[in-house]
């Protein structure tokens, strides 16, 4: 339930529909910025710009290979950003349980 | 009135960064309400082994504050908070903040209806994204989350 900073803010990284875009290319499987530029039809640099912003939300994880970058999804922040919710839902659920037993046993 | 055979349903938002919670309950609202706005509630504000709460303390009245203390997974926390709207039996509306974060407090509304053979209950809890998180709430969050969602299901780690 802590903040997240923004510069690694998940949220932030998936509001921009070419970054959720890139995202569903690499669940295709891992891709270096020059084949995401030809797929997306962008300029590498800006490729790279949004590649950075995924990294940095730690949305994807880079592999040096040779002198190129691989880039692949990595789900676990996806999962935290899932998450952040989950735990007030559940306290409801057994909290309102706990009542009802509560109540209902006098 | 005895005992009303459902369960509780609780479901979360992540578009509007919201959980809503219902149950029915065999006992009349204002039984009820007491128990929303007392110190009943180190009986219920628990959630074995994660959340639970030791004190409480508040002045039920529109302005006046509340206070809760209790262990979250093994390490101390105190939620603060003030009442906005006090409508006994129905209606129950308090803003609700781990003392010590920062960004806006986040909003519990309660509603009493009643139903045969006793109440129905629901909680909003709202307001639960992080500031930066609710600057950005809009029209292209469903779609985000739709996609975050299908990433999710498909994504294997």
């Amino acid at each position: 339930m802590s903040r997240i900073p923004a510069k690694t803010d998940a949220f932030r990284a998936i509001a921009d529909p070419t970054r959720r875009a890139i995202l569903d290319r690499l669940r295709a499987g891992p891709a270096n910025a020059g084949t995401l530029a030809a797929d997306f039809r962008s300029s590498r640099p800006a490729v790279s710009r949004h590649l950075r912003v995924l990294r940095e939300a730690r949305l994807v994880v880079d592999t040096k290979v040779g002198r190129e970058r691989l880039y692949e999804v990595n789900s676990v922040p996806l999962q935290s950003v899932a998450g952040w919710l989950e735990g007030y839902r559940a306290f409801w659920q057994a909290s309102l349980m706990r009542l009802k037993r509560n109540l209902e046993e006098k | 009135m005895s005992e009303i055979k459902t369960h509780v349903r609780a479901v979360s938002d992540l578009v509007d960064g919201s959980v809503v919670a219902s149950v029915e309950i065999a006992r009349a609202p204002e039984r009820i309400f007491q128990a929303l706005a007392s110190r009943e509630i180190i009986d219920w504000w628990v959630n074995p082994g994660v959340f639970d709460t030791r004190e409480w303390s508040g002045d039920v009245r529109v302005g006046g504050a509340w206070s809760a203390s209790g262990m979250a997974r093994g390490a101390p926390y105190t939620l603060v908070g003030e009442f906005l709207e006090v409508d006994p039996p129905r209606k129950l509306v308090q803003t609700w903040q781990m003392k010590g974060m920062p960004g806006a407090p986040s909003t519990v509304t309660y509603m009493l209806e009643t139903i045969p053979g006793g109440t129905r209950l629901t909680v909003r809890h709202s307001g639960l994204a992080a500031p930066d998180q609710r600057a950005n709430v809009g029209a292209g969050w469903r779609t985000s989350f739709e996609q975050l969602a299908e990433i999710m299901s498909t994504a294997k780690r």
